[in-house]
């Protein structure tokens, strides 16, 4: 066995991040002075840059895109859209006559605004247009622990997605959560989470499955916290049939 | 009405190498609307990979908003690299997911409940339709059936390594078998799942 075997042998473990620290600090020491390691690591690495995928997808949470975004863009500020960069050069050259530091805080406040409002009014103009674009609603009537809320569904057939809107419900119990589910032929397809943070009722958009399977209508219920796929588990709060 | 899946899947749009490749040019532009369409996209898998290491919603999320932050900061060596979007997303969001695992010894609580959660199935769970409406399910079920082709005790090693984040020393304590044995299993496993992903280019079939 020559020294270079146990590197060898721990290539993949270490391209995969499986060994601990004292191992991994010894391959990181050898990969300096190693340029075979370091080609087949990155062999490793692209032959398995798909593997990630085999978790299960989750359902971000309402919001959560467009936080992504503004988060993303206001931490670093983000750079102007090509069609009004000119406008934004001669405002700097203006703010750099006139006080650059305050002017260019201004700016850089001002562009991580300007990209919230864009995507806030990209998701608004998506949701609009189902709404608008819809050829039925439907309405359901949920209860939940004595209050009375609903269901609604504005189903824009033309693309194939629906407006959901949940209204009226108490926020979901401190062990459970609001699921949405697809009722289709071949069973219950679960939809997004629906998070209902306090009065103002929840909203979201979505496509349908891409699982292959023909939806013949949607349905509302309370799941266990840990129940994330699967059959549903909990109670049914809610059917609509199309 | 009757809506298929396949309908929906057109409308969104599918993730070809050609989209994948025209976003990744209009990120390093700095087009934000780019940013939006990527982040619609991919979210839904980086938090998926994020919340099995993690067991914590808020911190996956933080994790997911950590690698937007570092593919919008280097997009460039992304397009040099020219290994693609979300392979890169991905693999941050692992890696990160990782770091705070060793970071905050969470390993303990995690281990006592893996332990518990790994009595009775010794295989990677079953496929369960989790999303409606996302681009990507054709490589996930790929990934899937790459993973149930390993035998049972191969399978059971690369979830709790890869996809619960657990060192293999960790493995070994919650499997109870030889430190060894874990090695053995992991890397034939490996070896099995490169040659069946190797070809995987795309987000679409």
């Amino acid at each position: 066995m020559t020294a270079h075997d146990w590197f060898d042998e721990h290539l993949t473990e270490y391209a995969m991040r499986l060994l601990d620290d004292k191992d991994t600090a010894t391959f990181e020491a050898h990969l300096s002075s190693c340029a075979g390691c370091r080609d087949e690591i990155e062999r490793v690495e692209r032959d398995l840059a798909w593997l990630p995928m085999g978790a299960e997808p989750a359902a971000p949470r309402p919001g959560l895109e467009r936080r992504i975004v503004h988060g993303v863009l206001g931490g670093v500020p983000a750079h102007a859209s090509r069609w009004w960069l000119p406008a934004l050069l001669a405002a700097g050259l203006l703010l750099a006559v006139g006080g650059w530091w305050s002017g260019s805080r201004r700016v850089a406040a001002e562009e991580a605004e300007l990209a919230a409002a864009r995507a806030e009014l990209a998701a608004l103009q998506d949701t609009l247009s189902v709404i608008r674009g819809a050829g039925r609603v439907l309405q359901a009537s949920v209860e939940m622990n004595g209050a009375h809320g609903g269901m609604l569904i504005f189903a824009d057939e033309r693309t194939h997605r629906w407006n959901v809107v949940v209204h009226g419900l108490p926020p979901a119990p401190p062990t459970g959560r609001y699921q949405f589910w697809f009722i289709c032929e071949e069973g219950m397809v679960r939809g997004r989470e629906v998070d209902m943070p306090g009065a103002r009722p929840a909203s979201f958009t979505t496509g349908m499955p891409t699982v292959p399977c023909t939806v013949k209508g949607a349905a509302l219920s309370v799941e266990p916290m840990d129940a994330t796929s699967g059959p549903p588990q909990g109670s049914m709060l809610a059917h609509l049939m199309l | 009405m009757t809506d298929s899946a396949g309908r929906a899947g057109e409308r969104r749009g599918p993730v070809s190498t050609s989209r994948e490749a025209s976003l990744l040019r209009r990120l390093v532009a700095r087009d934000e609307q780019a940013l939006v369409e990527l982040v619609d996209l991919a979210t839904p898998w980086m938090l998926g990979v994020a919340q099995s290491m993690l067991r914590d919603v808020d911190e996956a999320e933080e994790v997911v908003m950590e690698a937007f932050r570092t593919a919008w900061r280097n997009v460039s060596d992304v397009q040099h690299e020219g290994r693609g979007l979300m392979p890169y997303l991905l693999k941050v969001v692992r890696h990160r997911s990782i770091d705070r695992l060793r970071s905050r010894r969470r390993r303990q609580l995690k281990l006592a409940r893996v332990a518990t959660e790994t009595a009775g199935h010794g295989t990677v769970p079953a496929v369960e339709p989790d999303e409606a409406g996302q681009p990507g399910w054709h490589v996930h079920r790929k990934v899937h059936e790459a993973l149930r082709r390993l035998p049972d005790e191969q399978a059971a090693a690369v979830r709790l390594a890869y996809f619960e984040g657990l060192t293999q020393s960790e493995v070994a304590e919650t499997l109870d078998i030889p430190l060894g044995t874990v090695k053995t299993r992991l890397r034939l496993a490996f070896v099995r799942l490169r040659t069946e992903l190797s070809g995987l280019k795309d987000w679409v079939p």
